[in-house]
């Protein structure tokens, strides 16, 4: 391959501003970056790496460094979607909205708030990623007790394949037609095609939210408080249960100004809910029965605004999680003592909270502590991966796991759709 | 269509040492029975007495998963395909072996594995027919919340591979919004597990992957799925429309406020008018007509008419759902059949054969508004707050309440009308229904396209049930007739070929919960375009052979791939 010629068609393929060489470390094949800016772009680009079989590697926002592997071997295109940021389609009879692949979610954020829409009561935390990359890549953090799991509002998925034809599928609120061909997609971390636009359910911004905080006597309560609610149909838009530590953690000011101190044993458990006004209210007085049901009581609200803002982006420095475990509801409390016992074992504190509730659990976040400072280096790293086992053991789900059963089904879907191999060479195997 | 070869003596002896010989059979009447399902094309040529066109080379009993995979194993080394089967209720052929095989009835594996209450998971085999299913399940204080009409004579796994939905599917979903986890065993011979928080794991969702294959990609064993607390409370009512545009936004703005009734149906002006007729027969001076009019027990079986021998009748007619809910289609055959039990024969045949008309004249006198029928259910105090906020709202949007017991009539007597079709073939005539789905933004295009496309063949009507945020689905009913047998397949395939074209061209879906079987694989590529590529894929992928249930999902019957054009 003649690597000035192949740059030299890239560039009349996306314009020349658009290609960039990536450095690599000598004898390492070369690399570039490109940014389509259209779909039609994408598939003459994957078309073109097909036939010399360069390796294609989706990149979103690049706001994250990429950890590439096993694709050193190969010439490979980086195709960076920070020029396909463009709303393309924005149905408000529908509430759907069709969105290019490099668009974050603060920008699509930006386009319907101002039309009293909204993506949902997801976490502001992933809004900086590229819908993209939140559809392509499937990590748990990406839920909300009202709205599921981000990848369930994906109504459709258009995406291009290794062979460079555009697929398209279907917009329709649910169909019979064969398997959910979106979701091959969606989690594919770009094995299967190089998603282009996404259209997306959108809501209408709720008519009341109301924010509600309580204490209960033990972590054990909180959670089962948050399940009787949950199975009294309560829809929240937002959901958490802290343990003191945590709490304390996070909420420190607000705590100190909220009146009784919080025993040791005690957890914060914080709601909020939308929707019409009545059933905000009704959301949220089910709430309180529940946490009445399990020994506790409502306190000072200025607790769940605090936590509220901290959702939405408070500057204030909250450490970044140790570690993230996916449980089932049944398998919560296990998960979360397990870790508190192995860092204590391992000479470390574990304080953690527990988020993003949907049907299928909710995931606890836990920092891991010694001496009132969190964790770092080779010392967190060891504790971390104590507790990880412990986790695990316990029935949790850490965060990248991958069913090995599926693999060899995986590697025959990529080759029989991308028989060159070219697609994210080195994901998801 | 290439049938497989296979020596029959040795697939016995092989089967046999497998099963044993009570679980295997080569009998010619269990052949026929297992070689269709209740798909109307397939009832034509049964009303004739015609015999099917593909049967399997065997039918087998299966009671465990070992045995499942020691049969698809079987059918690998032979070579044969291999039929998943569960209810037969089925409506689009998806059952016909249409290269001969290895039949599957996975009937007698029903067990009810496990409950959890903290999980709100039920492990379930999927043999196990829906209606003992949601029995076992309410016995035990909760709901799957999947009520096909057919839920008497489906199955749970036909459920999952059909992508169906039940009426109250508007709060519950439809089941893959409900499925947890498959157990499957592919076309590989290997059992899978598709189990865990879809979430926390990386890589596709093999569970949406696999639910609605309709048996092509593997045969779903067993399943997990999501529970609700068995319902406290049910509130009913019923509303009337000016017509159905007013009636669609009314159920769009409920939606898209958050309120989730457990059932919406908005009748277009032709049942509604067909629906008062109805009423009127009931109550009026031919009550003792033998036209459909009463409401049979919902629960009693034994309100289904019986075929007598001698009479050429079809056995009874389960459908996945009513095309109305109470014997509109009769009603609507009763119209055009007069009052004089002698002629109706052939006044059935003069009205369907003038269909256009009969929808122009229907049209216009139906200007009489449209019906709804609207319930919420639940735990107890949410569902009275949402009762109280839906209300309001459809009012605001210019409905009128006409009570509770329009909403209750519905809900006593929504299984009734599936099993009272037989009249409908007898006479002649054949009824089928068309399910499509679209965005509410082309709703109306969608409901006036494929109105205007099956009215040219057909008597036709419509109800819109199955509401989402985002859009909802259209249930077509339709009759007609023709002289003959040929004469009546050209006109079954005519009418779905006009429909379906009109469903693609306004961007609707062709199905939203039948399925596509034999008979909308013709429309596949129309509907999935270059995504069939990725369906392709998951066949290659899953089943490299091409044994498990060939030729549907509109993919090539035959290994050597020359696709189907036309559905046997």
């Amino acid at each position: 391959m003649n690597r000035d010629a192949f740059a030299r068609e890239l560039g009349v393929l996306v314009g020349d501003g658009n290609v960039q060489g990536v450095p690599v470390t000598a004898g390492e094949p070369p690399a570039w970056q490109v940014a389509p800016g259209s779909a039609a772009e994408v598939a003459e680009v994957v078309r073109r790496c097909n036939r010399d079989g360069v390796a294609v590697l989706p990149v979103g926002s690049g706001a994250r460094p990429t950890r590439w592997k096993a694709v050193a071997e190969r010439p490979r295109v980086h195709v960076a979607m920070r020029r396909m940021d463009h709303v393309v389609h924005l149905d408000e009879t529908s509430l759907l909205v069709h969105v290019q692949a490099g668009l974050t979610g603060a920008g699509l954020e930006k386009v319907l708030v101002p039309r009293g829409l909204s993506l949902g009561d997801y976490p502001a935390t992933m809004l900086g990623s590229t819908i993209g990359g939140m559809i392509a890549v499937r990590t748990p953090g990406k839920s909300s007790a009202r709205h599921g799991f981000l990848e369930d509002a994906v109504l459709g998925v258009s995406a291009v394949l290794a062979d460079g034809r555009s697929i398209h599928t279907r917009v329709a609120p649910r169909r019979a037609t064969g398997p959910d061909l979106a979701r091959a997609l969606c989690g594919s971390e770009g094995t299967i095609g190089v998603i282009t636009s996404v259209v997306l359910r959108i809501h209408l911004k709720a008519e009341a939210r109301l924010l509600a905080a309580y204490v209960l006597p033990s972590f054990d309560a909180a959670l089962a408080a948050a399940y009787l609610a949950l199975r009294e149909e309560c829809q929240p838009a937002g959901l958490r249960v802290y343990d003191s530590a945590e709490a304390r953690a996070h909420l420190g000011d607000e705590l100190a100004l909220a009146g009784p101190a919080l025993d040791d044993d005690a957890a914060l458990l914080l709601v909020a809910t939308a929707g019409p006004t009545d059933l905000a209210v009704c959301d949220r007085d089910l709430v309180t029965s529940a946490v009445e049901a399990e020994g506790g009581a409502a306190t000072d609200p200025r607790l769940a605004d605090a936590w509220w803002k901290l959702r939405g982006g408070d500057p204030r420095q909250v450490p970044p999680p140790s570690l993230q475990v996916t449980a089932t509801p049944s398998k919560l409390r296990a998960v979360y003592r397990a870790v508190r016992d192995a860092a204590r074992d391992a000479g470390a504190t574990a304080r953690a909270h527990v988020s993003r509730f949907d049907a299928g659990g909710a995931v606890v976040f836990v920092t891991l502590v010694a001496d009132g400072k969190p964790l770092d280096g080779a010392r967190l790293d060891a504790v971390r991966a104590t507790c990880e086992q412990a986790a695990g053991d316990a029935g949790g789900w850490l965060l990248g796991a991958r069913p090995a059963q599926m693999d060899p089904y995986l590697a025959a879907l990529r080759a029989e759709l991308d028989p060159n191999g070219i697609l994210n060479p080195g994901a998801l195997s | 269509m290439p049938r497989a070869h296979v020596d029959p003596d040795r697939l016995r002896r092989e089967l046999e040492s497998l099963l044993g010989a009570r679980r295997v059979s080569m009998r010619d009447g269990d052949l026929d029975t297992y070689a269709r399902d209740m798909w109307p094309r397939l009832l034509l040529a049964r009303r004739d007495g015609q015999l099917p066109e593909h049967r399997p080379h065997a039918v087998v009993w299966p009671e465990t998963q070992r045995e499942l995979v020691a049969l698809v194993k079987l059918a690998r080394s032979l070579a044969i395909p291999v039929i998943p089967y569960g209810g037969g209720s089925g409506v689009c052929g998806g059952v016909v072996p249409l290269r001969g095989g290895i039949t599957i009835d996975l009937k007698r594996m029903q067990a009810i594995r496990s409950v959890s209450r903290d999980e709100m998971v039920v492990d379930v085999e999927a043999g196990l027919s829906g209606e003992r299913f949601e029995r076992e399940l309410r016995r035990r204080g909760y709901t799957f919340g999947n009520f096909p009409s057919s839920i008497y004579c489906s199955t749970v796994g036909g459920w999952l591979a059909t992508r169906a939905a039940g009426q109250l599917s508007t709060k519950y979903g439809k089941v893959e919004d409900r499925v947890a986890g498959l157990t499957v065993i592919t076309g590989r011979g290997e059992l899978i597990e598709t189990d865990g928080p879809s979430r926390a794991v990386r890589g596709p969702n093999w569970t949406q992957l696999l639910v609605g294959s309709e048996g092509t990609l593997g045969i779903i064993a067993a399943a997990r799925l999501r529970l609700s607390t068995a319902p406290q409370l049910e509130i009913f009512r019923g509303f009337e429309f000016d017509d159905v545009a007013a009636g669609t936004e009314a159920i769009r703005r409920v939606l898209q406020r958050g309120l989730r009734p457990a059932v919406v149906r908005l009748y277009d002006e032709l049942d509604t008018f067909i629906n008062s007729l109805g009423k009127k027969a009931a109550t009026g001076d031919h009550a003792g007509a033998p036209i459909t009019t009463g409401y049979g027990a919902p629960h009693d079986l034994s309100a289904a008419p019986v075929p007598m021998p001698g009479e050429g009748a079809l056995p009874v007619l389960p459908r996945p759902e009513p095309p109305a809910d109470d014997g509109v289609v009769s009603r609507l055959l009763a119209i055009a059949r007069g009052r004089r039990r002698g002629l109706h024969k052939e006044a059935v045949g003069l009205a369907l054969d003038h269909a256009k008309l009969v929808n122009r004249i229907a049209g216009t006198v139906a200007r009489r508004g449209c019906r709804m029928v609207i319930g919420l259910e639940g735990a107890r105090i949410r569902t009275e707050v949402e009762a109280a906020l839906t209300f309001a709202e459809l009012a605001h949007a210019g409905g009128r309440d006409t009570g509770e017991e329009a909403g209750w009539a519905w809900l006593a007597h929504r299984y009734a009308v599936s099993y009272r079709m037989s009249p409908t073939f007898r006479d002649g005539a054949f009824v089928d229904t068309m399910e499509v789905a679209s965005t509410w933004e082309r709703l109306m295009d969608l409901y006036h396209s494929v109105r205007d496309a099956i009215s040219q063949h057909a008597v036709v009507m419509a109800h819109f049930s199955h509401a989402y945020a985002e859009g909802c689905s259209i249930y077509f009913t339709f009759a007609a007739h023709a002289d003959d047998l040929a004469g009546s397949r050209r006109l079954y395939d005519t009418i779905w070929r006009d429909g379906l074209e009109a469903v693609t061209r306004v961007g609707g879906t062709i199905s939203h919960h039948h399925g596509v079987g034999l008979l909308k694989g013709p429309y596949m590529a129309g509907e999935h375009r270059e995504g069939m590529a990725v369906l392709h894929g998951l066949k290659q992928s899953l089943d490299p052979d091409n044994l498990m249930n060939p030729g549907k999902l509109g993919m090539a019957a035959a290994p050597t791939g020359v696709p189907r054009k036309e559905a046997s």
